[in-house]
């Protein structure tokens, strides 16, 4: 039965987790970004509400939340910055490899050393678009049973705080290959960043020559190329819940500058240049967070058309993040520009976000790509 | 619990009227919209299996269904959620069609929602399978389209009755209507206060249709000039009685009815206007599928283009799907209803311009796009422009702020 009630349960995590953004993210959000990463107190509260673990299996003490869950409680914390939650030391975006390899001898270092509830940080580097080498130097080269990493990633986050790093790749021979390093046999390049997630440890991780053993491998070939598509799918829409998240501060901050600023004798939402901008502002952040939740449910539900789902989620946040950031400092005007304020940050932040998780257009090709290339498309369900 | 698969009597309801859309509606389509209208056989045959355009399961009257697990569980009520799965369907076969068909049409949610019982028998069970029936709905007049107070149709109180005197515009199947819910004033310096709902029945005396209109699309369907000169309308015919007005204090309960439709029926509209969307964007799927190159440059923009067609398509229907869910559950729906026709509107022109962009040049020629592409833009028209849909949106967001825009 179609509906958009979340369970109480779901309620309980949202609200928790929208005070706390509220309460203590958002207030802390300059200071982290000036210092380039979270605060310990943030992190502390975060781990010890439970928000660090999500996406982690219970075996591992995690959550291990269905997706629907995770998208509601992602989008209330980054109601407060997503520049802090992008930046939370931990798993980052390999706790999707652990919830579906939970029992991968490799990992379970990883794991004892979690066990005080304090994850050290793991960097993603997903190397998989081979069509992408320009925007990466680093070659994977298969050498034996093993591989030897060479070169410089793109920037990822947690770079500067990685301790482990899990690489996704396609290697020299054309093998999907997930590999788990853990003896920081790497540089971090920490660039000249200033866009917008500053807070997240953002830099380039350089691998000078690199001997990556065969017992460092998680996964090759078939099983590894599964394994990757099924992790994508859900950092693709874990990554919109963010968004939206972010598209909803934007909007509700708007609204309230708007309500309140003067000009030309009255509150400037009295002109519908204003409200109507508002308007679609909401329209935006509505539709995107709609295709959220469905693309989280096509998941949990492991149903065929769900990397389709997630594809035009991430696609559609993306489209919808950019424009309502912006419109959110252009109805603060010259106010929304400076930092007093803190949209002229969620812009960036956003933009940031953007470059980071896949390109809006070449989603949308992929997505594409799918539709012409299936006997029977249908919308309907 | 967040969930959109439909309940195994919404798949139903959808596969039915699909099959019928598919293979009633859609061969008769191109064929109507040359005629300028649908073929009055046609109609006495659909009006026959018992199939009409409902729009009043908005009202909060409609039926219910079980979905509790156990015995003596409360139902939920899921009609609203039906209506507009139903409605895409229809509409994805032919939006003309679909609102020719016989039934009480958008005069039915004023009806369902401000009538007395005696009006819902009295003008609700005319629509029987003896012979095709329609009820309309005037609201719009020359100078008073999205200014719903402005409207200018008198209502002069005399004995026994109203006489109503002015002129509405843009009334769908506003000639062939047994019945047409009329919004007139008592007195224009009242304001919205002084708004009053009548039913007036065909063949009134002094209520005449002057004018049938030629349209961009929507050929098949009739769009009515009404006029009322000197019309008497019985007591019994002012929706929901004196008591409706009386009872409502200062509140301008009149332009409350009109509001409340519209709360109802752009939802409706909006599944209508995702039908069309789907059915050109299928079309053109097909087309692509078969004619296009597999690779190359033309692959990839239609692969793009038709990307984000789905991706809107689904967005909008996501957005209806919450107006509805939410008359069903009894919450104000007023900013849905107006969000999600405001993004059903404008998407579906937009995906029926890109299909037409994918077929290029040969879309002129007897293709069914081009037709939903003229189609399609009084969507983003009628029961609101998007323009109305944003004032009215934004007007909700403003109000915990105590600013009204």
């Amino acid at each position: 039965m179609i509906s958009f009630h979340p369970t109480d349960e779901e309620q309980a995590f949202y609200d928790l987790a929208r005070n706390f953004a509220v309460e203590h993210i958002r207030p802390a959000a300059r200071e982290c970004e000036a210092n380039r990463s979270v605060s310990a107190s943030i992190i502390k509260m975060v781990g010890e509400l439970g928000f660090s673990t999500l996406e982690l299996p219970e075996s591992w003490g995690g959550l291990e939340l269905p997706l629907i869950s995770q998208v509601q409680i992602l989008q209330a914390l980054s109601y407060g910055d997503l520049g802090i939650v992008q930046g939370l030391s931990g798993p980052g975006d390999t706790a999707s490899f652990i919830r579906l390899q939970p029992d991968h001898p490799l990992l379970q270092s990883y794991k004892s050393s979690g066990r005080n509830g304090c994850w050290p940080s793991v960097a993603f580097i997903d190397a998989t678009d081979r069509n992408a080498t320009w925007a990466s130097e680093l070659d994977i080269r298969a050498n034996g049973s093993g591989y030897i990493v060479k070169g410089t990633s793109q920037p990822v986050r947690l770079a500067t705080s990685a301790e482990y790093v899990l690489i996704a790749a396609v290697d020299s021979k054309g093998e999907c290959v997930v590999l788990w390093l853990e003896n920081k046999h790497w540089e971090v390049l920490k660039g000249d960043f200033r866009l917008g997630l500053l807070a997240a440890g953002l830099g380039r991780l350089h691998f000078p020559d690199v001997h990556v053993g065969a017992e460092q491998v998680i996964a090759r070939g078939k099983e590894a190329s599964e394994l990757i598509a099924n992790v994508q799918q859900r950092l693709r829409v874990l990554e919109a819940a963010k968004e939206v998240g972010l598209m909803e501060a934007s909007l509700n901050y708007a609204i309230e500058y708007t309500a309140g600023r003067q000009a030309f004798g009255q509150e400037i939402a009295k002109f519908q240049g204003v409200s109507f901008t508002i308007a679609e502002m909401a329209f935006e952040f509505k539709a995107a967070k709609h295709l959220v939740w469905q693309a989280a449910i096509k998941v949990d539900e492991q149903a065929s058309d769900a990397e389709g789902h997630a594809l035009r989620a991430l696609s559609r946040a993306h489209r919808s993040l950019r424009h309502v950031t912006d419109c959110a400092v252009q109805m603060l005007g010259g106010h929304g520009y400076v930092q007093e304020y803190p949209v002229e940050k969620w812009m960036r932040d956003a933009q940031a976000q953007v470059a980071l998780y896949g390109r809006e257009r070449d989603l949308l090709v992929r997505r594409g790509e799918q539709i012409m290339n299936r006997q029977k498309e249908r919308v309907a369900q | 619990m967040i969930s959109f698969e439909l309940s195994p009597q919404q798949k139903q309801i959808k596969e039915l009227v699909h099959w019928f859309a598919k293979h009633e509606i859609r061969p008769i389509a191109m064929e109507a919209d040359r005629l300028g209208k649908v073929p009055d056989e046609w109609l006495n045959k659909v009006n026959k299996m018992g199939i009409h355009l409902n729009t009043s399961s908005f009202s909060g009257g409609g039926r219910t269904a079980k979905t509790g697990e156990k015995n003596g569980k409360k139902s939920e009520k899921e009609a609203n959620r039906m209506a507009v799965i139903a409605t895409e369907e229809l509409a994805w076969g032919c939006p003309a069609i679909t609102l020719s068909l016989p039934g009480a049409g958008l005069g039915g949610p004023p009806i369902q929602s401000s009538g007395t019982p005696e009006q819902k028998e009295r003008f609700l069970s005319i629509f029987t399978k003896d012979e095709p029936r329609w009820g309309a709905y005037a609201l719009t007049e020359p100078e008073a389209g999205s200014d719903v107070s402005g409207i200018r149709t008198t209502a002069r109180k005399v004995d026994g009755g109203y006489v109503l005197n002015g002129q509405k515009i843009f009334i769908t199947n506003g000639a062939r209507a047994s019945w047409t819910v009329v919004f007139a004033t008592i007195d224009p310096n009242m304001g919205r206060a002084g708004h009053r709902a009548f039913v007036v029945e065909k063949g009134t005396p002094g209520f005449s249709c002057t004018r049938l209109v030629h349209k961009m699309g929507l050929r098949a369907n009739e769009t009515a000039e009404l006029l009322f000169e000197n019309c008497f309308v019985p007591q019994e015919n002012l929706l929901g009685g004196e008591e409706l007005y009386s009872t409502s204090g200062n509140k301008p309960s009149g332009f409350q009815v009109a509001m409340k439709t519209f709360d109802s029926t752009r939802p409706i509209v909006a599944a209508m206007a995702i039908g069309i969307a789907r059915a050109a964007y299928e079309y053109t799927v097909d087309l692509v599928r078969k004619e296009y190159p597999k690779q190359g440059r033309l692959y990839y923009e239609a692969a793009e283009l038709l990307a984000e067609a789905e991706q809107d398509i689904d967005a909008a229907r996501l957005l209806t799907w919450e107006a509805a869910w939410k008359a069903d559950i009894g919450q104000p729906n007023a900013m849905e209803a107006a969000i999600c026709k405001a993004v059903a509107g404008k998407m579906a022109l937009d995906v029926c311009s890109k299909c037409l962009e994918l077929l290029g040049p040969i879309g002129l020629d007897g293709h069914l796009v081009e037709k939903l592409y003229r189609d399609v833009k009084v969507f983003d028209i009628f029961e609101g422009t998007q323009q109305i849909q944003r004032l009215v949106t934004a007007r909700r967001l403003y109000a915990p702020y105590g600013v009204h825009v």
